[in-house]
This record gives structure tokens, sequence and C-alpha cells, in this order.
């Protein structure tokens, strides 16, 4: 969250191009996919944009606005996908999604926010240590005699909480493939949720108690990496963790990986190699957390020189997230024909669950993932491959009620199927 | 104070609940356009309203007659001064409007005011047809831009955004609507002037351009002949570009000992007819574009590091040859254009085949990445006047900077249009926040010494230039009180 | 006599009448308009004579019909109700040639013929319409809006910027040219026709047919004259043929006149001793026939013509077009004359080309889409059947514009003037091809004469908006009353 005086500078910064609302005009390839942003592209009304938001950050501020309805709507149906903080920095440097998530911290304290759904969250995460509020006992319910993780290894497998409790396929799919690629990992006897979603909507006293849990539980193992297959666990670890603690990434006491890039690596150090054919036309959905907003956090303390230079600030702007590893793997099965949506990379189009949106705002995320499905079909792919539980949950919902016959996978199950 | 309930609830019932709001924050959202200079007067609409339709835009005019409330359009709300400045106005945004139709055979298009200049392009790039781009971005509307100055770069040979109109559906300040051009009398947008007198000429007005004159709801623009070849988009973030195809195109950075030796090149390019792109390159944009992600800090290291190499009496052009038509054409202007170069004593080097800012995108808001505010004196007329009017203005600046930004006494944008024709001389000069005031000081000495030195400029303030420029600006007026009896399109 | 003394008191005596036989000559042209007798004919020599010529009109409620050609064939310069004829001739200079701005200045009665042979002199050229007659004036043609032949976007909207006495008698300039001081006090060049104030005023005149002002002097786009051409003449049975070939051609951005003529038009230009040359022409032409010159550039110009002849070979190519002949076997060297005729008036001392067959001619031109142009062929043919005329005697010309976006479609009904009942006759067909013609999505952009009617009654907004602009600037009336829809 940033502090008062960086918030305003930040908000009066944006000059209301509406480059936020776009994907990157070079990479505009028809007219109906040229939006970024899922509030603006259903809404329309200026509010529903980052531009509107920043400006209704500023004039609330100002004490010139309140928390409307309108401005609860859009604040709290955006997603934080972050296709607008990159897009805007292309061209100005406006820390666009860091004053939306201080909006929303905002709200929150003035006991505005957040949604009702988000605070039954925080509640389950509080009781139960995960957020449907499942017992916290059953965790770890969805091993197998046949996986075995060890008391000691380097690495650490942090699972999440959608992998344990919704989707064990995935949590299985991850523990075979490390398995398969020879290596050891340990996991956490006590695992808390992440807390993404704490952190996305401003409830940050219990992030932070999330947090203080997870960093302990992990370093008392003495794991040196953390591995996960959740894009939200990923960038919970990676990015919000470090900034909560105004520490930088590379401050963490462990490392952080996707399985993608761990597989990758091995892949390019001809360590791991996919044997079988999995012949499957396939277009992948970069997941907004491993994509555009899981580049490592830097701390900085504000300090600016005039006439707006933000001394010793290293920028992120979202060049440097996990866009290649998936694809090298997908490109790296055999049989895989990997084709790309027009809206792919930096300017893929969110699945509409991130942001506490998926709970609090079903109707609409469910829209959201519909529009992403629709641009998936005109690829000709059978099937869309992401890197996230809450991508292949939501997709695979809009696919099941359209009976569109496209299939979602996670790419752990692809690799897996590979093996 | 808003507006009267029944006439909220009859706007509802024109577009759906969904589409007009009156809640503060989509007020307060509404309230001012994207500027890099904030306008004064602007104060919150009473509502914002998004039709589908121009049938809904006509009835949300003729009920704003009735009930006599301001009214002001827009789509982007980029550049164009339509921030609402009276107490209720309804604030019309056209974003939802955004059909669009492509005739390949006859180089049109039909655009809605939701329509952008990248979407366009792409629809049009797979027919080998292509659009502009201009300067503040490929995400503008097509047809508020179209009807403001509607500039770009590749404009050498598409011309200005006067030239590209065709025919057009208006909604009139009363609510009743005219058909311009060929849609006057069939369905067909392909051609724009008359019957008779051109009508045409008050759609871009500064009550026009404004929605000081109703709203332009469907308008048709000319589209232009291109390649077929796909230009491949590469990069990611901030470093997005499109590949050229080498054998149609090639870049050329070109240097001159003096500027008369670049503005002779331009002259004998335009009688030659090459080229797609010619114009000189300001410091601060190269300087932009070459900082492009490395921030505000970045960019004013660049400055620094440029004011040390600038010579303010050379000029740079930069260049795009364009082989279109026939497999020989680009080594034919490669060879003219080396020519004109050698004699002329340039020096010119090949640059990367490649485009960031002309095709699909823009440079234009990087100017804000210092993250200050900027103002334009603006003059399209002959070059040799641009040359003159630059020099005006580097006069004026130097009387009022510092606080406004050190420029090194260089030669502002030249874009010439048309084949030279007509020329485009853009004088940008920007100021941190606290000094916005300079600017409009600035701006008014540089209209003060154009009156007085004789030179054209294309946003003249009426009250210095009106009496002496034909009263102009009482013509205006007049057509707007006959258009516009109940004064609520935009009112002053 | 009040108003006669007053009007020669402005232009003085001799360029003052009202002689019966003078008036009966303004009466009429060669339309088939009925004739209306003027009160008075005019001669200004200034724009200040003009503006006292008007400010006299409006005091005495009288109309005013300008013309500045020597020969009218659109109706336009017949006064409806009466009043003065003010024939610009008289303000005939050149008053400008800048081949730096690659403008030129003229006034109303400077003429095509002056104008081209004038540019010749210093490689330059104006952008002309097809073979204009030696009488016509330079400034009527852009007022008019007539087609130019080479189909260049970058060369279109060649009315820059003008002087105009407004219809209360304020004298405005257009565009840039508003500048006081302009052009040798100012450093604008007048080359911007947007303005002043972003209006663009000069358009509002453009296919006003004398109704918005009377223009003093206009500024005009002129460019460099090829220095070598080559020249296409190909002919085609099927008109859609021709007009895939141009679409090709057009595409690529290629040459510089372009246009398709039937046999019968060709045959009337290049006719040079008649009947004969006419007759065996129109025995050998093909029934269509797409002319097109390559100009050599400004440099290098035989590498010029070459790439646009490779391109030129390619669109022939794939549109399977047999030949591409530079010539007519039956006039050999037409193909060096003919970028030089197209570059001019119609000679002066030869008789126009239209009237040469039969004596007279009524035009009627449209704008539509080239790809819509078989159709409205078929349909003024089965019209002209319709009233015993014979599809034979009608000349067809559609010239592409701005890279074929358009074109202007025209049809020529020649007849002999002096056939008992041919007027009527060809009123009748003329009426009715235009009525058709506007049933099938003809764009009348310049609606003149009888059309006026026909198309000002069914676009009615526009109707009612323009007639909203003419009462602003024109409240009594006086400029060519009765002209378009005022």
């Amino acid at each position: 969250m940033l502090e008062v005086e960086e918030y305003k500078h930040q908000a009066e910064t944006c000059v209301r191009c509406s480059y936020c609302k776009f994907i990157d005009l070079n990479w505009i390839t028809s007219s109906r996919f040229v939006r970024q942003c899922p509030i603006d592209t259903r809404y329309r009304f200026n509010l529903y944009s980052a531009h509107g938001l920043l400006h209704s950050a500023l004039a609330e501020l100002e004490g010139t606005l309140e928390f409307t309805p309108k401005l609860m709507d859009a604040l709290w149906k955006c997603t934080l996908c972050g296709g607008c903080d990159i897009r805007c920095k292309r061209n100005l440097d406006v820390e666009v999604l860091q004053v939306i998530e201080t909006l929303r911290r905002r709200c929150v304290e003035q006991g505005k926010g957040p949604m009702p759904e988000h605070k039954v969250l925080a509640d389950n995460i509080r009781n139960s240590h995960n957020k449907y509020g499942a017992p916290a006992g059953e965790r770890l319910g969805w091993m197998r005699k046949e996986i075995k993780p060890v008391q000691k290894a380097d690495l650490v497998y942090f699972v999440g909480c959608a992998s344990s409790y919704q989707q064990p396929e995935l949590a299985l799919a991850t523990a075979e493939l490390l398995k398969k690629a020879g290596t050891e990992f340990m996991v956490l006897d006590d695992e808390w949720c992440c807390g993404h979603e704490l952190f996305a909507t401003g409830q940050l006293e219990l992030a932070r108690e999330v947090a203080d849990h997870n960093i302990k539980a992990i370093e008392n193992l003495g794991a040196q990496t953390v591995i996960t297959s959740d894009a939200e666990c990923y960038k919970t670890l990676k990015v919000d963790y470090p900034k909560i603690l105004e520490k930088s990434t590379e401050d963490m006491p462990y490392t952080i990986l996707h399985i993608t890039e761990y597989i990758d690596q091995l892949m390019k150090d001809g360590k791991f190699e996919f044997k079988k054919s999995v012949p499957m036309k396939v277009t992948y959905h970069d997941p907004c957390n491993l994509a555009r907003l899981s580049e490592p956090w830097f701390h900085w303390e504000p300090h600016y020189e005039p006439p707006n230079i933000a001394v010793g600030k290293v920028w992120r702007r979202g060049d440097k997230g996990i866009y290649d590893p998936p694809r090298d793997i997908l490109k790296g099965i055999p049989g895989i024909e990997l084709v790309e949506m027009e809206r792919a990379k930096d300017n893929a189009w969110c699945c509409g669950a991130g942001g506490g949106v998926g709970l609090a705002f079903p109707d609409f995320a469910l829209w959201t993932a519909g529009e992403r499905i629709e641009e998936a079909e005109t690829t000709g792919a059978e099937a869309i491959v992401s890197c996230c539980p809450q991508c292949k949950a939501i997709l695979s919902r809009v696919t099941e009620a359209k009976k569109t016959g496209m299939k979602v996978y996670d790419i752990t199950e692809v690799m897996l199927r590979a093996t | 104070m808003g507006i009267p309930g029944e006439a909220y609830q009859a706007l509802q019932s024109i577009v759906g609940s969904d589409w007009v709001s009156d809640d503060p924050a989509v007020c307060e959202a509404d309230h001012l356009c994207a500027s890099g200079g904030y306008p004064k007067d602007a104060i919150r609409p009473a509502c914002s309203i998004e039709p589908a339709s121009g049938e809904e835009v006509q009835a949300i005019v003729k009920l704003a007659n009735r009930y006599r409330l301001p009214y002001v359009a827009t789509s982007t709300y980029y550049l164009g001064e339509t921030s609402p400045r009276k107490e209720n106005t309804i604030l019309i945004d056209l974003k939802r409007m955004n059909k669009l139709e492509i005739d390949e055979d006859n180089l049109y298009a039909i655009v809605e005011p939701g329509v952008c200049f990248s979407a366009l392009q792409a629809e049009l790039f797979k027919m080998g047809l292509c659009t502009f781009v201009p300067g503040c971005g490929g995400h503008a509307s097509v047809l508020a831009n179209t009807l403001f100055t509607g500039d770009a770069p590749t404009g050498w040979r598409h011309g200005l955004g006067y030239r590209r109109i065709l025919a057009a559906e208006w909604v009139l300040p009363d609510g009743e609507m005219l058909m311009l051009g060929s849609r006057s009398l069939s369905k067909d947008f392909f051609w724009g002037e008359g019957p008779g007198p051109d009508l045409r000429g008050l759609l871009r007005g500064i009550s026009g351009r404004k929605s000081e004159l109703g709203v332009i709801t469907k308008l048709g623009v000319k589209v232009f002949p291109f390649i077929s070849e796909k230009l491949e988009p590469e990069g990611r973030a901030f470093h997005t570009h499109l590949n050229l195809p080498t054998n149609r195109f090639k870049w050329y950075n070109v240097r001159f000992p003096a500027k008369e030796n670049a503005i002779n090149t331009i002259l004998e390019l335009g009688r030659c007819e090459i080229c797609l792109v010619v114009m000189t390159v300001p410091p601060l944009f190269r300087t932009v574009a070459r900082t492009r992600g490395a921030g505000c800090g970045g960019f004013w290291e660049g400055w620094a590091q440029l004011g040390e190499k600038i010579n303010p009496k050379q000029l740079e052009l930069r260049i795009l040859l364009f082989g279109i038509g026939a497999e020989k054409r680009l080594a034919y202007e490669e060879k003219v254009l080396l020519e004109i170069v050698e004699e002329n004593e340039g020096s010119a080097r090949e640059a990367p085949a490649r485009d960031e800012t002309n095709f699909m995108a823009a440079d234009a808001i990087c100017a804000c990445v210092v993250g200050g505010r900027f103002h334009s004196q603006l003059s399209y007329e002959s070059i040799d006047q641009d040359v003159k009017f630059g020099d005006i203005v580097i006069e004026m600046t130097n009387k009022h900077k510092p606080p406004i930004l050190e420029e090194y006494g260089t030669t502002n944008w030249l874009c010439p249009y048309d084949l030279g024709y007509i020329t485009k001389a853009e004088c940008l000069r920007m100021t941190d926040v606290e000094h916005v005031d300079e600017l409009n000081l600035w701006s008014l000495d540089c209209q003060e010494a154009f009156l007085k030195q004789g030179a054209y400029t294309n946003f003249p303030d009426d009250e210095v230039f009106g009496a002496v420029w034909g009263n102009y600006h009482e013509k205006e007026r007049r057509i707007k009180e006959a258009f516009d009896p109940n004064n609520v399109s935009h009112p002053k | 006599m009040e108003i006669k003394g007053e009007l020669m008191g402005i232009v003085g005596a001799e360029n003052a009448t009202d002689d019966p036989e003078v008036l009966s000559s303004y009466s009429k042209d060669s339309s088939v308009s009925s004739p209306r007798l003027p009160d008075y004919v005019v001669r200004p020599k200034s724009a200040e004579e003009v503006q006292g010529i008007v400010k006299l009109a409006n005091e005495y409620r009288l109309p005013i019909v300008p013309c500045s050609s020597g020969i009218h064939s659109d109706g336009n310069t017949i006064p409806s109700q009466g009043g003065i004829i003010l024939d610009l001739r008289r303000m005939n200079k050149i008053l400008g040639i800048s081949g730096r701005t690659r403008m030129a200045r003229v006034e109303p009665g400077v003429t095509w013929g002056k104008l081209q042979s004038e540019l010749e002199k210093h490689g330059l050229m104006a952008l002309n319409p097809l073979l204009p007659h030696p009488m016509k004036s330079v400034l009527t043609s852009h007022l008019e809006r007539e087609p130019m032949l080479i189909p260049k976007f970058e060369y279109s909207d060649n009315l820059v910027t003008a002087e105009v006495v407004l219809p209360e008698g304020e004298i405005f300039r257009t565009g840039s040219a508003c500048v006081p001081g302009f052009p040798d006090k100012s450093l604008a060049e007048g080359v911007n026709p947007g303005g002043p104030g972003n209006t663009t005023w000069g358009w509002i005149l453009r296919g006003a047919q004398g109704t918005m002002g009377v223009v003093t002097w206009a500024q005009v786009k002129i460019r460099p004259r090829p220095k070598i051409d080559k020249t296409f003449i190909i002919p085609f049975k099927r008109i859609e043929d021709a007009i895939q070939l141009v679409y090709r051609i057009q595409r690529r951005m290629i040459g510089e006149e372009c246009l398709i003529l039937n046999g019968l038009n060709l045959a009337a230009i290049l006719a040079k001793h008649w009947p004969e040359d006419f007759d065996s022409l129109r025995g050998t032409l093909s029934p269509w026939i797409v002319l097109l010159v390559l100009g050599g550039g400004w440099r290098c110009p035989e590498e010029k013509i070459e790439y646009e002849e490779e391109g030129l070979q390619e669109a022939a190519v794939e549109l399977h077009v047999p030949e591409l002949p530079n010539s007519v076997p039956a006039l050999p060297g037409v193909e060096r004359e003919l970028p030089r005729m197209l570059r001019r008036a119609w000679p002066g001392g030869k008789t126009y080309w239209k009237f040469a067959d039969k004596g007279a001619c009524q035009d009627l031109f449209f704008h539509t889409t080239l790809n819509k142009a078989p159709a409205f062929i078929q349909a003024i043919s089965q019209l002209s059947g319709k009233h015993g005329y014979s599809i034979d005697d009608i000349g067809f010309y559609l010239q592409p514009l701005e890279y074929a976006r358009a074109c202007h479609f025209e049809c020529n009904f020649y007849y002999h003037p002096d056939t008992p009942d041919a007027v009527g006759k060809i009123r009748d067909l003329f009426t009715e091809a235009a009525e058709t013609s506007l049933d099938m999505g003809a764009f009348f952009t310049r609606p003149c004469g009888l059309i006026a009617n026909l198309v000002y009654d069914r676009a009615t907004s526009y109707t009612m908006a323009l007639r909203k602009v003419k009462q602003l600037f024109d409240p009594n009336n006086v400029m060519s009353p009765g002209r378009l829809c005022f």
C-alpha cells in the first residue's frame, strides 16, 4: 500500500490517455480483440477503468468523493490483472495497480469494504487456514501413498488451497512430475492459505499474519527453494510477501519458482524430456499472476528529485514475467501444436477470477472468462492450457456451461500425459 | 443540483438503466478529458449516458433541448476540450457505438465514434489497405480525430483529417439528423462533398470538433492502398514494434548541415512524389523514443546527454521509403532519395526496418513521461512559413524558460503532408505542474507575435485574431446560434 | 436607369449594359435548360468593383448571377429571377505562380488554355479536367469540383484558398489566406484551406454555383510536369474488365492520367478530320478503352516509367488482359500526342469535341463507385431505347477519383439541336435518366439545372441545413436565387 504522498503523486500523474484500456497497440490484429480491461469492456463508463479509478482515488483523497455504489462496483470488480499497469508504463511511469490496491485498502479502513464474500473468505482463513473454510486437517488429503515427500530436501512444494482442496489432481500431477524429474521435495505440515485474496482485498492485517506464518514455516523446514504450480501462490510469495514486509524479493529467505520455470530449466539443461506424444492443438492462457504480475518486487522508499525523477527505483514494467517457460514446455511436448490467441503474453485477457472478483461477482467473472473462451475458439484449438487452478476452474465452468467442446487443462496435467 | 427527475427517467428509458448514471463517482471520472494541462473551467457532468445508436443519441439530444440541459459528446475523451463547463451537463459517452464496416474495393470505411484507429488498421491490413494512425495514439477515436486535425507522419501520403472525411450522419444540436454527402441521398457513405455546397466545412469548426454543434454519429473515412505482406509484431511490454518487410520499406535518418538543406530536400521529395513518411524528429520525441522504458529518470539522463550534442542549426529528417505497386519501386525511391540528399549535403543512414509508432501505436503520450504539463502552438502552412513560425516560438520560449523546459533552441516538429503541399509545425513546450500558468503566458506571447508577423496558426485565440481574420469567430457564432437556438450543445 | 447608372458608376460605362442582344446572349447556354433573361450585364475588373455591385444588389434586392467562363453547359449561369449577370472575364490575371509551394493564384477569368500554357513554360502543370473548353474558367472548374484526370489522392481538394465577396458585400479570405498582408506581406502563403478558426469555409463555396458569394481569386495546386510519358490505350470489350484493370492500377498507385472512355467519345476526341476520321474510328475502336499515361518522375524519369510499367504488366497478367497497346493503329503517333492533349484545354479554333458530331450535347454526370458503373450504363442504355435514342450515340466517360475510391460517371447525350423537338426529347430522356440513376443510388454531388430539384427534394435534411446557412450569409437572397435549393 502506498503512503499518502506517493499515492497522490501517482494518481495525479495519470493524464487519462486511456492507453490502460487497450492491449499493446502494435499487437492488435483484429477489431474484435482490442481491449485489455474487463471492467472497461463490460461497463464502458470511464470510471470503470484504471484512469477512472485513479481519478477517483485523487478525488476521494481530496474529500470530494465518497465510496459511492458505482465506485464500489468499479473498484471491487477490478480483477487486478495488471494489464492497465504495464500498458501505462509503455508511455508513462505510473504505479497504476498500486494506486488501485491502495484505494481498496482505504475503502477497507473506512469500513466500506471489502465485499461480504471477502469477509467470509477472511473468516475462513482465520479459522481454518484455507479460503474455503474446509477442515484444516484435510489440507494434505490429496496425497497418495506413492507420493512421498521427504523430511529433508532443498525444495518445498507449496500446494495452495485450490490444489489441496478442490483440484487435487493438480497437486498430484505436480508431485508426480517432481518425482519423474527425480526431485525430492518437502511439503509444509502446516501450510496456510498464501493469503492472495487477502492482499487483493485490502485485508492486510490478516494477510500479514498468514505471510509471517508461512515464511516461518518455510524457514523452519530449512528449504531454500519453494516451488508451486499455483500462479496466485507464486505471485503472493514472490511479490506480496516482500511487499508487506517492506523488503525486496531477493531479500526473502527463499527462492520461489513456478513448476514451469523448474521443468523448463531442467529441459534446457538436458535433464528432463517429454517422451510421450500428446497430439493436441492447444492455445495457452497466460495467468496474470504468473505473467504480468510476477516480476520480482523491489522495495523503495519514495524519494524524488525534480521534476519527477524517482531516485533509486527499480520499475516493474511487465516484460520480465514468466511468459516463455510454459510455451517452451508445450513446444517441447511431442504432438502438441501451440497456437496463440490474439491477446497473448503481456496482452493476455484476464480469466476473470482474480482480485476477489470470482468470489464477490461470479456473474461478471464468468462473463470475463466467456470472453476468453470465445477468443480461444478463434484459434481453432481443441484445448486451452493454463498454469493456475483459478484460471482452469473458471474457464472450465464456461466451457461446460456453453458446451463448447473446448477442453481446459492445467499445464501440469498436459506435462504428466507426456511423461 | 442535478437534472430533473423526469428527465433522468426519460434518459433511462432511452438507453436502459444500465447505461446512464448520475453516480458521483461516474460523473467525477467523466469531468476531465485527457490533457496535458487541466482545463480550469471543467466541472462534473450531472450524469453520463452511453447510447448504442444514432437514434438514441438523437433522443437524448432532443430531451436535452426540451429541458434546456447542456450536453457534450465524447468518445475516447482524449483531446478536444470537451470537459463539461456548465452545471447539469449530460455527458454523452459514445464508446458503445463501435460498429465498423469496410468497403475493400472502394477504399473507405464507415465508423462509429467508438472505433479506434488500431482496430480499423488491423482489419485494413488484412485487406492490403491502411489508414493513418495519429500521433496521439492508435487508441484514439477514428471519427473524432479525423474531425480534429487528424494528422500523422504517414500524412505525407494520407493528408490531414479534413481530407479524409466522406459522408456523415450528424445529430444537429436540436436533435434533427443531418445526412451529409452521399448519405443524404442513399445509405452510401462513399462520397462526402455536397450535394452542392459542402457543409462538411462546418464539421471541423471549433464548434464542430469541440462538440458545440451536435454529435457526429457515423462517418465515412477514406482508407488507402497498402501492401499485402503482413507487418509482424514483435516484443513485449514497452518494447514492441512491427517488423516491416524489407522488400517494401526502408527507413533512413538523414542529417543536414543546415535547416535550409533539409527544407529543400523535403520540397524536392514532394516534387518527386516518393516516400510514405517524411518528417523532422524533434529532440524531445527522439529522446522519449530512445529512453522508452527507462522512465522519467532515464528520459532526463538522455535529455542531458542529447543537449551536449544538439546543434540547433542542424536538422535531421526521418524518411520511410515505400515500395508499393511494383518490386522495383523501392530501389527507385532509394536512388532518388540518395541523389537528393547528396545534392543537399546530407548524410543518410539506413535505420532498422521496423516501426514502433507510425502504423499502430504512437509516441505522443510519452511526452508526458516527465510528469509535467504541456502546451502547443500549431500551424499548418507552407514549410517556409512553418520554419519562421518555429523561430517565433523559440524566441518566445526564451522569454519564459525556465520554468519552461530547456529545448536547446531546436526547431520544432515539422511534419509535411500531401507530398509537402502543407506542413505542420508543432511546437510543444513543457513545464512542471506548478508552473502551468507560465505556459499560458507563453502561449499568449506567441499568439501576439504570430499576429504581428503575419503568421498563420491553427488554434488562434479569438480575442487576438478574430477581428483581424475576417471576424471568423462572429461567423461561427452565427452558425452556432442558427443551429443551436437553445444553446445546449456544449455551451460556453 | 437609376440602377444602370449606378452600375456604370462602379464598373465604368463601357462595362455595364442592358442591351437586349447582350442580355439575350446570357439568357441561355448549351444545356436543355429553359432560357431566362437577366436585366443587366456587368463586367467588373476588381474585387472592389464586385463588392460595389453586390452591395448595390442588396440595396435593391436584385439577384446576381456570377459567371466566369465564356461557355456554359449546365444551366448554372442562366438567371432564374432576372437581375445582374456578373461576368468576371475581365478579371483574368494569373496573380502568382510558385514552383516552391506548387501553387498558382488565378482570377476567375483565367482560362485553362491560358494557365496551362503559362505553367508549361516553367515545367509545371495544373490538374485539369478532361479537355476543358478553351473558354472554360479554371476557377469555375475548381469551384464546381470537376473531376481531374489524375486520380491521385495527394492532388485532390486542389482548390486551396480563395478570396470571396460574401453575399452582403464583405470581402473574406478563406484558409490561411486570411492573414492580413497576404500574399506579399505575410509569412502565410495561403496553402491551408482550413480556417480561419478551423471551419473550412472554402468548402461551402465549392459546389455553390454562385449562391454563396463571388470568388475573386483562388489558389490552386500545381505540380511538376512529367518529363517523359508512356501512353497506354487499352481496349476492352466489356466495361467490367476495364474497371477491374483500373482498380488494380490504382491500388498499385501507379500512373498519371487514368480514365475510361467508350469508343464513341474517344473517336470524337481523337478525330482530326471530320467526319471521315470519326466514322473510321467509331468503326474500329473497341467498345471501351482505358487511357493510362505513365509519367516519368521529376528525377530518373525512365526508371519511374520502368517500374510503373512492371506494375501494370503484373496487373494485366493477374486479370488476363491480353495486350497493353500504346497506340491506335489508325492514328500513328497518337500516343505521343495524347499526354499533351490531356494536359491542355481543347485547342481554340477547333470545334469542341462534344459538339463536333451533332452540334450539341447534354451531359448527365454523378458520382458512384466503379463497380456500380456497369449497372448504370445498362440502365441508361435501356432508357435511351425507350426514348427512341440510339445507344450508339451516347458517350460514356468514367473518371476514377482518388485511387479509384469512387468515380465520376458521365454520359453524353449527343443530339442535333436544330432537329424538331430535339431539345424536348433530350430533356425528357435526360430527366428520366437522372431520376432512374438517383433511384439506383447515384450521388449527384453537384446537381445542376433540372437535376437540382430532384436532388434537393430527396435530400431533405441537407436542404434544410443549406437553407439555414444561406439565410445566415445571404439574408436578402441576392446570390443566384432559384439555383440549387434556394
